[in-house]
């Protein structure tokens, strides 16, 4: 044992500057598995503390309709039982607001009418620290968020208009808990007081109003109360949780997005391991001799393995050390980078912690340990002998390098199942990192041969560049893997943002439609119609589309049947709220699949479904549907699957089209799609006209729908361009490790070059061109993984024509390129300025 | 005692295979100083080889103190070459990531001696090196690494030193230098020792001769030369 320590010891000192590249690299992975968690937890404690102020009640009833009577009794029957103190009512809607001086601007804001009690839990903050009372908001007064402000060029003091009724600004809100989370909104929020909501009149019918019923209820109640309710609830449509209900969904969306997120973290360690295990080969080939003396002098195959491993788990302890310290200063300085933010995220304390650092740890030195276990099996096969003479060392597959290859695959399934919480996930993130590795290993051998024949080149320096890609002991496998695994990251992500920007463009840039109207109600179709149509107002071509809201409560068909709404609710997304139009004809972008499209109007109600329908649900033509729409339940044949071409779906993509006919009387709104003016100051000015016209009627506008796309696509498009930086940047040390592995082979061989004539640029071109190449394959590798992925994301998950970007493509096997054979030939260097007599000397 | 039964060696020569050293029984008497001769490729070195088990027989057995090593495996084998043998080669074979302490300290450990550090600053003072103990083999002449090389193989006082040319890879001072401490060992411990030279001088100052050619013996005065004079001073079995 001593002599495996101080082996150990003695062998790291020797060659610790030659690994040290890997063990960085595995210090990256795990600086990135400890930052994460660490955040991820350090933002969490907040929400846990927070819990109640989230939801601003012990237990918050909603609904997106009025509440029924029977659901209101229901309510109120088991408040009482249950003993609430306090209840308090919410409701929310997205409207237009517009300055009351006549400007001629209007936004959508998401305005929340409340009453005095709200909120239960937590409390509102306003800008410069002032109090929140519920004084502020009476008599229409209002309290909204400070985007508003800027959006209309209104401050504190000044009237606006919201519906039929003009308001005054009291205060700016900083705060308001459980809001901007990350969330989708579709405007800035603007608070009232609950009396006032229906002097604007827009709870008029057909409102997009969702009303919330907020109560403090005993501590021990909750449960049960939310358990009875929510059974009584079942088929009214309408939602019950409590703050620990939401505590345990916000806990596991937490747990869920650390473990996946940290999985990339592990990625990058995996990516280490391999090119340690790469390395540790490398390292055994040149230990031979060492290995032969050492076994010549009466140690044994599992003593001197012993040595290296303990050698590997030191490095890899120290890269694990070094990457929990990179994760110390980087989670240090969030708290300066989130400084000016108002978000609850800034509250958190965060630190790195110990349960992060201890699996970073756990996960580099094992990673490190897996990997290198394989190839220092080698070092049984080296015989005593070849001090003799010269003979070379055979690996060979035997029963225990198989066990143990079975066993690191084992380990890694284990680790990686361990990492993202789920031996699903653990499976199908190895099968898949495993899949992608031999995709890229396979590419990246075919690609070598492609360029093989360059070994018969005139060019003397290419000629060697292209052998050296496959001389013995060589590392074009592993760098190439790494290295492409990054392009394929950055050159992936960006292509997928640019055909997704593309793709917006092209919808909002043609002549079709770039404005939708919602909430139009019956009695104004007539008006709008007008409106829209006068020349004045600058618009083009529109249509006025009846739409109701309806959802499915029940199918009976030849495979599916669902007798209630707890069946239907079984089959997820079926459940949902669906927006139902009713039409005589089909659109341009519609066509049928099965059935017949109807002619004309009927007494009977018929649907026609769209084929997602049709193929998730089995759901087929003949089958019957029960619906509710707005408390009326409607029974009704499917006579047809159509496909939609969602990407020309600015007429209105329905999954439920109706039969004309029982639906002509019903109430229903309407909504509009149409081309708005052109330059902004008339759309600005179209918007404010018809709002003042129409006060209920919300406008979304495309392009700034657009704006925001791209905003937060840049930003998810950054992130993951991050990541793949630090894939891309593991690969760079991994190649300046891998240099400095067969640094000594190159001085020598570049010695003899120089004996035989060749001069140093001609050494720096074989160089260059050597690293040039393998960059070159590397991108392109990266790259052509890039178009497949992009080809399958186009095709398969957005339904949106496919197309090569030669900018991100090119861009990025000419810079992948660039980089390699900067990096080889800077970290070449001193095989350039060695004088060969006393290298060859040496030797 | 050292005696080999019938031990012949055959490897591939590509497809065809090639006896490099033929059926071959001899006993060598503890404490004597053979040379094995011949030249190149003659057997010399697989011979010496096959005695520490560094390679195995394809025919025949080899007995090393009544211990038949041919059966041995590989760890028993590292074990035995441990305790029993010290090596010295033509191209030394020096750790290159140890210092020349370190060298010589390891096959110690390895047996888990425990004066081990006194040890080798007593060996690295026989062969005269103990100001050069924490240099590096890149540091040192060739010279200088085969007598750290010598100092290694007497490093767990083995009755038995194999020597595979050791003087094949110095110029003539340092070759006689090694040379003398050879047979300083020889006389001084008592070891047995087994030379593999193809320099007719070195070759004279053995006890006795083995000389091969083409694998074969063509002359052999081992076992019938006097053992060494001062081998009752081994006081060890």
């Amino acid at each position: 044992m001593r002599f495996v320590l101080r082996m150990a010891a003695r062998e790291t000192r020797a060659s610790w500057r030659r690994l040290l590249f890997f063990f960085v690299c595995i210090a990256v992975g795990v600086a990135a598995i400890v930052a994460l968690r660490s955040v991820i937890q350090s933002a969490r404690g907040v929400f846990g503390t927070e819990a109640k102020a989230l939801i601003a009640a012990d237990v918050v009833f909603s609904t997106s309709r009025e509440w029924s009577d029977a659901a209101r009794a229901a309510i109120d029957k088991r408040l009482t039982e249950a003993g609430a103190t306090v209840r308090t009512e919410t409701i929310e809607t997205p409207t237009m607001v517009r300055p009351a001086d006549g400007r001629a601007v209007a936004r959508v804001a998401e305005v929340r009418a409340i009453q005095a009690e709200f909120p239960l839990y937590g409390a509102l903050t306003l800008q410069g620290g002032q109090a929140f009372s519920h004084a502020l908001v009476e008599n229409h007064g209002l309290v909204v968020r400070p985007e508003l402000l800027t959006a209309l060029g209104v401050a504190v003091g000044d009237a606006i208009v919201i519906g039929q009724a003009t308001f005054t600004i009291r205060a700016v809100l900083a705060k308001e808990p459980g809001r901007g989370m990350g969330g989708f909104s579709l405007g800035p929020r603007v608070l009232m007081d609950y009396a006032d909501l229906p002097s604007t009149g827009l709870l008029g019918f057909g409102s997009r109003a969702g009303r919330q019923l907020l109560a403090k209820v005993p501590e021990n109640q909750i449960d049960a109360l939310v358990r009875a309710t929510r059974q009584e609830l079942r088929s009214e449509f309408a939602n019950v949780r409590s703050y620990r209900s939401n505590e345990d969904q916000i806990g596991r969306d937490f747990d869920r997005a650390e473990n996946y997120l940290s999985l990339v973290g592990l990625i990058i360690v995996i990516l280490g391991g391999i090119a340690v295990s790469s390395v540790t080969r490398v390292f055994v080939l040149q230990k031979i001799r060492s290995i032969a003396v050492l076994k010549c002098v009466g140690a044994r195959s599992a003593q001197i393995i012993a040595v290296y491993i303990l050698q590997v788990v030191a490095l890899g302890l120290v890269g694990s050390l070094l990457g929990v310290g990179i994760a110390s200063a980087a989670v240090a300085s969030i708290p300066y980078a989130l400084a000016s933010s108002s978000s609850l995220l800034a509250q958190a304390h965060y630190g790195v912690t110990a349960s992060a650092a201890a699996q970073g740890v756990g996960i580099g030195v094992l990673v490190s340990l897996l990997f290198s276990v394989a190839p220092l099996l080698q070092v049984r096969f080296v015989k005593p002998s070849l001090l003799l003479r010269e003979e070379s060392v055979r690996g060979k597959r035997d029963w225990l390098g198989i066990a143990v290859l079975v066993a690191v695959a084992a380990g890694l399934v284990a680790i990686t199942a361990w990492q993202a919480a789920s031996l699903r996930v653990g499976l199908i993130v190895c099968a898949g990192f495993t899949g992608l590795a031999f995709v890229l290993t396979l590419a990246g051998r075919a690609l070598v041969a492609v360029v093989a024949p360059l070994a018969n080149s005139r060019s003397f320096p290419l000629r060697h560049a292209v052998l050296h890609l496959s001389r013995p002991g060589n590392q074009t496998r592993v760098i190439l893997l790494a290295v492409g695994l990054g392009a394929f990251f950055i050159v992936g992500v960006r292509s997928l943002q640019a055909t997704l920007l593309n793709e917006f463009s092209v919808q909002v840039s043609d002549e079709s439609p770039d404005m939708f109207l919602l909430d139009i109600q019956r009695g104004q179709v007539d008006g709008v119609r007008a409106f829209l149509s006068d020349p004045a107002h600058g618009s083009g071509d529109f249509q006025l589309i009846p739409v109701m809201r309806a959802r499915v409560t029940g199918v009976t068909g030849r495979q599916t049947t669902l007798e209630s709404v707890e069946e239907v609710r079984r089959r997820g997304s079926l459940a949902r709220e669906y927006t139902i139009t009713y039409r005589d004809h089909l659109e341009s972008n519609e066509h049928v699949r099965e059935g017949r499209f109807w002619n004309g109007p009927a007494p009977e109600p018929e649907v026609s479904i769209e084929r997602s329908i049709h193929e998730r649900f089995n759901i087929d033509v003949g089958d019957l549907m029960r619906f509710d729409i707005l408390g009326r339940v409607v029974e009704a044949r499917v006579t047809s699957v159509r496909d939609v071409e969602w990407r020309e779906s600015r007429n209105g993509g329905f999954m439920f089209v109706f039969r004309p006919g029982p639906f002509d009387q019903a109430p229903q709104t309407f909504v509009s799609p149409l081309k708005g003016p052109s330059d902004p100051a008339s759309r600005a000015r179209f918007q404010h006209d018809l709002v003042e016209k129409f006060p209920n009627v919300s406008v979304i506008d495309f392009r700034e729908v657009l704006e925001t796309v791209r905003d937060v696509m840049s930003k998810v498009t950054l992130a993951i361009t991050v990541v793949g930086g630090l894939v891309l940047f593991s690969g760079a040390l991994i190649l300046i490790g891998a240099v400095a592995m067969t640094k000594f082979q190159r001085v020598y061989e570049a010695a003899v070059f120089k004996t035989l004539g060749a001069n140093t640029r001609t050494i720096a071109r074989m160089l260059l061109l050597e690293y040039g190449v393998l960059g070159a394959l590397a991108g392109l590798v990266g790259s052509l993984g890039a178009i497949v992925l992009t080809w399958g994301v186009s095709r398969y998950a957005l339904e949106i024509p496919w197309r090569i970007f030669p900018r991100e493509n090119v861009g990025g096997v000419v810079l992948t390129a660039i980089l390699v054979a900067a990096i080889g030939v800077l970290s070449s260097l001193d095989v350039l300025r060695n004088k060969p007599l006393s290298t060859l000397r040496a030797e | 005692m050292i005696e080999l039964r019938e031990v012949s060696k055959t490897v591939m020569s590509g497809t065809e295979p090639l006896t490099i050293l033929h059926p071959l029984t001899l006993q060598i008497p503890r404490g004597q100083f053979v040379a094995i001769v011949g030249p190149s490729g003659s057997g010399k070195s697989t011979l010496l080889g096959l005695v520490a088990g560094l390679d195995s027989p394809t025919t025949g057995h080899v007995i090393i103190d009544a211990v038949d090593i041919t059966a041995l495996g590989e760890d028993a084998l590292a074990k035995l070459r441990g305790e029993k043998i010290g090596f010295v080669f033509q191209f030394f074979h020096l750790i290159p990531s140890l210092t020349a302490y370190e060298n010589v300290i390891v096959p110690m450990e390895i047996a888990g001696i425990a004066d081990a550090p006194a040890r080798t600053d007593a060996l690295l003072d026989e062969v005269g090196l103990r100001g050069r103990a924490h240099h590096y083999p890149s540091q040192l002449s060739g010279g200088e690494q085969q007598r750290v090389a010598l100092a290694r193989a007497l490093a767990n006082d083995p009755p038995i030193v194999l020597a595979d040319e050791p003087t094949g890879n110095l110029d003539s001072h340092n070759g006689r230098h090694i040379m003398e401490l050879l047979r300083t060992v020889h006389t001084r411990r008592g070891s047995t020792i087994v030379l593999v030279t193809h320099d007719a001088e070195l070759a004279a100052m053995a006890d006795a001769r083995l000389v091969l050619r083409d694998g074969r013996v063509v002359e052999n005065t081992v076992g019938a030369a006097r053992v060494a004079v001062h081998s009752e001073m081994r006081s060890r079995a």
